[in-house]
């Protein structure tokens, strides 16, 4: 049943009390554009993995790690799928306009996805540091998430993507118990990822943050930052890794905190025009150029036979 | 079921399913085979939804450590078997019941081939039980395919046997 609310005032309050938003609530117009904004960001950084974690399907040493890059890459493009489509049901852009707008640089997604995998060493630090971090936010979104259908989906995002994590804490175990030319190359993927992965969490959260008022996020961005480092540095260290931030330092209480950010990086990313942006984009286009043959025969096959009892199916984006 | 293999049959039945926290694995079905010698010797034949499952080895190192703990266990052998093939038709009913509830996932009751044949009857949404439209074959993984709602419109992956 629809419900709607008289003022702002009554839709907040309604938030605060616990209450979740459903896709046919009369939600407030701001409220859906932020809610949408952000799923797309999310769908399109999955959608974006996705095409990361397929580049490595060839290049993966072992069978055991192939058949898991190979999961991955499928399981990032279902989310990217999903999120796609509970964004495309709030009625402000098509999933064919969301993904226009990604190919052609119109639209955002997550820094680290504007860097280049240089090597298998950056594959693992990826799936150790990006994941970890990537998994924190959504953990801190899903907490307390006023969006129903967003809600539910990332509930299944989580438990999937906790188990991407765990494959790369197992690679990197491996890497650091390997040869001192497997050390050398996870500590120079180190270097080069540790920086993305903690602007990923973004710039200190402002006071009147919507996200956080319409409780979207649970949790300020440099909480959730500053936790993650607290369990990252010493259990790199614990390895006999190093972290490439000379400011880096303990307080009193044994508790360590990053230095200063430099968040001009980021801003870059968020304009396309990050380190390998340009190459990630043409490559994301072409893509989905070349698999429109694929989506082609699934139309054809879905106007052909229909499901029993049922309207035509609908494969089309 | 003596007391020894009622023991190691709860140690399997304690793991979940790493994607589905909650879900235990003798509820989704891959448990087929469990024999205990009288010396206490353990076999356990374990079934994969796919055999291309990353979850395997962690599934199977689980598995190990909990009837390990297990007394009276005098050695253990845990093995992945490739027949017969799991079909959802092994997932339990308090099982479909949770996943709907918790995790917002259907079970596909048909055996539907996205190569070949007449599609499947559509599965009831999860959340209103009106029939869904496929939208894809192939959702996360082999062992799931995504569906759309008309009427609640919720986005829904179904977990169905793998072509």
């Amino acid at each position: 049943m629809a419900r709607a609310w008289e003022s702002i005032q009554d839709f907040e309050s309604f938030l605060d009390n616990g209450g979740i938003v459903e896709r046919t609530d009369a939600m407030p117009d701001e409220f859906r554009n932020a809610v949408f904004r952000f799923i797309e960001l999310h769908a399109n950084s999955e959608q974006m993995g996705g095409l990361t974690e397929r580049d490595w399907i060839p290049r993966t040493p072992g069978l055991r790690h192939k058949m898991a890059v190979l999961a991955k890459t499928q399981d990032e493009f279902g989310h990217a799928h999903l999120l796609y489509m509970i964004a495309a049901d709030m009625g402000i852009k098509t999933r064919r306009q969301m993904l226009e707008d990604l190919f052609a640089g119109r639209s955002r997604f997550h820094n680290v996805f504007h860097y280049r995998v240089e090597t298998w060493t950056d594959q693992v630090a990826v799936a150790f540091l990006v994941d970890s971090a990537a998994l924190a936010s959504q953990q801190a979104v899903f907490k307390n998430c006023s969006y129903g259908p967003y809600r539910r989906i990332l509930k299944r995002i989580i438990a999937e993507e906790g188990f991407h994590m765990r494959l790369g804490e197992d690679r990197m175990m491996k890497l650091a118990a390997g040869t001192e030319t497997q050390r050398a190359m996870f500590q120079a993927s180190i270097d080069r990822w540790w920086w993305p992965s903690l602007q990923l969490f973004g710039p200190d959260s402002k006071p009147n943050d919507l996200l956080l008022r319409w409780h979207i996020k649970s949790e300020r961005n440099e909480v959730l930052r500053a936790r993650w480092v607290q369990k990252f540095v010493p259990l790199l260290h614990s390895y006999g890794f190093t972290i490439p931030d000379d400011g880096l330092h303990q307080d009193d209480d044994g508790r360590w905190h990053a230095g200063p950010i430099d968040w001009e990086p980021l801003k870059k990313t968020f304009a396309n025009v990050g380190p390998d942006s340009e190459r990630r984009i043409s490559d994301a286009a072409a893509h989905w150029h070349e698999t429109t043959w694929v989506r082609t025969a699934l139309e054809s096959r879905a106007d052909t036979q229909p499901a029993a009892g049922s309207t035509k199916s609908n494969v089309s984006v | 079921m003596n007391p020894l293999e009622a023991a190691v049959h709860a140690a399997v039945a304690s793991v979940d399913d790493p994607e589905y926290p909650g879900l235990s694995i003798v509820d989704l079905g891959l448990l087929e085979q469990l024999m205990v010698s009288s010396d206490g010797a353990v076999s356990i034949g374990l079934i994969p939804t796919f055999s291309g499952c990353p979850a395997l080895r962690h599934i199977g190192d689980a598995v190990t450590q909990a009837v390990q703990s297990v007394d009276n266990v005098t050695a253990l052998d845990v093995v992945w078997l490739a027949t017969p093939a799991w079909t959802i038709s092994r997932v339990s009913a308090e099982a479909k019941a949770m996943l709907a509830r918790d995790f917002t996932v259907a079970v596909d009751v048909a055996l539907p081939s996205p190569h070949s044949g007449p599609r499947p009857a559509p599965v009831p949404c999860p959340m209103c039980a009106t029939p869904m439209t496929v939208q894809s074959m192939f959702g996360t993984s082999r062992c799931r395919s995504i569906h759309h709602c008309s009427s609640c419109s919720e986005s829904v992956e179904v977990l169905r046997s793998s072509p």
